[in-house]
């Protein structure tokens, strides 16, 4: 039966190639959707990740970046330096607000740092150079490339105006492009004085961060203090949970539309072999064998429609941000393994009718003419 | 008669067709349920704005948006907008970001802080605000939190207490209200800003004109009268929102919408295929009785956009049953099914999908021998 099976679908290659398609296409669309996530949700704490102090403190109340406003006294950046075990203690004020480049109004989150800052700024350069005065702005490359804004050019955030003087890497996505301007910029901006957004706080060598933490806790009021680590985390399950309901309904839909392409596939492939499969019955197969036959075969189909998806993840959704670079797609092999779980329950599900159609079949009408 | 042919056939297998219309019309949920949950997103940007009531709308110097933008207004100027000709009144309206925090989930909120008008559309559940303590929220916030009128809200150690149940969404981000003896009492007894010149507490104001108001003309006048401030009318703020919201979605929806058309253009051709593999020795007799390659083709033309006919409520049932299921799990997204311009482009480009997909099998029937018709099946 299986080897029957087997050389009917590959009689037909056209149907085969079809199916596997229409099922891959589905799945695509499944991963597509989970990498946009991913690859956002990773973009958005990029800038987080790459400073990466051993303590972040900011305001009580406040525990990520991503969407929240943190205010913090200046004096308590100065309490924390003198605290035994802090190496250095390094204040950004942090906005996120629409910025206009160009013709483009976009959102933007907005760093604000000190001239003597010695962190807290981009990580990598593409070209340019650092801000060092007043009304400079570092900005994302791929915001240069999207808006044509580029090194010398002028954008502004809400009535001031800032002179691009370099382009950094790493610091795009569609969610926050992180721009750089000196403090005192976008303290003008914030109408504020004497305050900080969040303290970067590095500890000394063969210093305990998270005792340290709690003896920052301890020592100043109403701030909040977290280790780096639970401040990643707490940013990139915002940033998830922002999404995750529609991810998990596309992921429901797509794989019962890839159900569907395997019902009809295996629904026309039993209805074209009606005739054999009487016969076969005739002679004397058992129900439980055509039905396993059944389910291998959509199976089967299933199968290449899935490693079509999977070859489609690994090779060429890399290359998609080559086309779309404001676009950050990150396919985890985590999200693979789940599919590969739900191709199977698809398999299953896309070979319910068939399998019930083959066992209604009667081994009678094999005499008929 | 070639129409015939093709009603003919779609009636011999009608579990396959019903299998076929599935498959389509999922195809078709598919896409509109992306089209709409990007056109809801905008919708939503827009109705925020509009929804605020106001004739003008005067933003910070320089800010062109409401939403996720941080706009501060000196107090003083609205004593100077009230003051211009044709003005009834400022009313003022202060935006304040949070993040809510329960059980370690966190959902940014967007607090809106009103006075007389500014406040939520509608009510859903429960009552307005009535005093100081007494909160606004989303029913997506409810839902997601479980949280009913009278129950405690918590912004960081600040309790309010729900008073009412709105539908007011915008961005991803559910919105909430509160008045300004709520927003005082937030900042001086949970101490959330050290310094409370830091946060804004004027961000926009409510025009309300005299209705033989000169719009433009007023506008003009408090721009130049005030400043600090720049106003604009609320289709024109509304208008700058979706803008932005285009150059956040669009990409992202555009790649997903072109990935749902090839599988639909695909699902088509699949279908097609097979069945014209199926009946394979009808086409040859067809060719042998001297009907033309091009006759042949408007039949299976015709057979795809009648499963296109067929398929196109079901996709537009089953697109509504999604939508309705997404809404109820999650009210912070709103998915416009029925955008007019939206849906009709949508099943225009449905119509080009089954198009092609029908062409995917054209080399079958183009290579079909008319002496199969003599030889037995």
């Amino acid at each position: 039966m299986f080897h029957w099976i087997w050389k009917s679908l590959f009689k037909q290659p056209g149907s085969l190639t079809g199916s596997a398609l229409g099922i891959a296409f589905a799945f695509i669309l499944v991963i597509f959707f989970d990498a946009v996530w991913q690859g956002e949700s990773e973009q958005i704490i990029a800038y987080p990740d790459n400073v990466k102090p051993d303590i972040w403190v900011m305001q009580s109340g406040v525990s990520n970046m991503h969407m929240a406003s943190s205010f913090v006294w200046d004096w308590k950046a100065d309490k924390i330096a003198r605290i035994p075990g802090v190496k250095q203690v390094t204040p950004i004020l942090y906005l996120n607000n629409v910025i206009t480049a160009g013709e483009t109004k976009m959102f933007a989150f907005i760093v604000g740092l000190l001239p003597d800052a010695q962190r807290a700024g981009p990580w990598s350069m593409s070209a340019g150079r650092q801000i060092k005065n007043s009304g400079e702005a570092v900005i994302p490359d791929i915001l240069s490339n999207l808006t044509g804004v580029n090194i010398g050019d002028q954008l502004s955030i809400t009535d001031k105006t800032f002179t691009v003087v370099g382009l950094s890497s790493g610091t795009y996505s569609s969610a926050n492009a992180v721009l750089f301007v000196p403090f005192n910029d976008l303290e003008d901006i914030l109408s504020s004085t004497g305050t900080y957004s969040y303290l970067l706080v590095d500890v000394d060598d063969g210093i305990n961060a998270k005792t340290l933490a709690e003896q920052i806790r301890y020592e100043v009021d109403k701030v909040n203090v977290l280790l780096h680590d639970e401040f990643i985390r707490n940013d990139f399950s915002l940033a998830r949970q922002m999404g995750v309901e529609v991810i998990i309904i596309m992921t429901v839909i797509c794989s019962v539309l890839a159900a569907l392409i395997v019902a009809f596939t295996s629904y026309s492939l039993v209805m074209s072999k009606r005739q054999e499969i009487v016969i076969i019955k005739a002679l004397g197969a058992k129900n439980r064998s055509i039905f396993f036959s059944v389910i291998f075969q959509s199976g089967l189909v299933t199968m290449f429609g899935f490693i079509l998806a999977v070859v489609f993840a690994i090779f060429i959704i890399p290359s998609i941000p080559m086309l779309v670079p404001q676009l950050t797609l990150i396919v985890s092999m985590s999200s693979l393994l789940q599919l590969g779980v739900i191709a199977f329950v698809v398999a299953i599900l896309g070979a319910l009718l068939p399998t019930h159609l083959v066992l209604r079949l009667d081994p009678a009408a094999a005499f008929h003419v | 008669m070639m129409i015939k042919l093709a009603l003919r056939q779609a009636q011999l297998d009608p579990l396959r067709i019903l299998l076929t219309a599935l498959a389509v019309g999922g195809v078709i949920a598919v896409i509109l349920v992306l089209e709409g949950f990007e056109q809801g997103q905008y919708y939503q940007l827009e109705q925020i704005v509009l929804n605020r009531k106001a004739d003008l709308i005067a933003t910070q110097s320089g800010v062109t948006n409401f939403i996720a933008v941080r706009s501060s207004i000196p107090q003083f100027s609205r004593a100077e907008v009230e003051s211009v000709n044709g003005v009834i009144n400022a009313h003022p309206v202060t935006a304040v970001p949070i993040i809510y925090t329960k059980n370690n989930v966190r959902t940014p909120v967007y607090v809106l802080v009103y006075d007389v008008k500014g406040g939520p559309s509608s009510i859903i559940h429960g009552h307005a605000i009535k005093n100081g303590n007494d909160i606004v929220i989303d029913n997506s916030l409810a839902v997601k939190y479980n949280i009913q009128p009278g129950d405690s809200f918590y912004v960081t150690d600040f309790e309010f207490k729900v008073s009412g149940i709105t539908e007011e969404a915008a961005f991803m981000m559910p919105f909430a209200f509160i008045n300004y003896d709520g927003m005082l009492d937030l900042f001086i007894e949970s101490e959330i800003a050290p310094d409370l010149s830091t946060f804004p507490l004027l961000s926009y104001m409510l025009i309300e004109l005299e209705p033989t108001a000169d719009r433009d003309r007023v506008a003009q006048q408090i721009e130049a009268t005030v400043p600090t401030v720049d106003v604009v009318t609320p289709k024109q703020l509304a208008e700058n929102d979706v803008n932005m919201g285009k150059v956040f979605y669009g990409p992202i929806m555009g790649l997903l919408v072109t990935i749902a058309y090839i599988i639909g253009m695909l699902v088509v051709g699949l279908i097609m295929y097979s069945d014209i593999r199926s009946r394979l020795h009808n086409f040859s007799v067809l060719k042998a009785l001297g009907f033309p390659f091009l006759k042949l083709f408007i039949t299976v033309l015709l057979q795809s956009l009648l499963l296109l006919l067929i398929a196109i409520p079901f996709g537009i049932l089953l697109a509504l049953g999604i939508a309705a299921f997404i809404e109820s799990g999650s009210p912070v997204y709103l998915i416009r099914i029925f955008d007019p311009a939206i849906f009709l482009q949508t099943l225009m480009a449905s119509f080009v999908f089954a198009l092609i997909g029908a062409l995917i099998p054209l080399h079958v029937i183009f290579r079909s021998d008319p002496m199969m018709a003599f030889q037995r099946t």
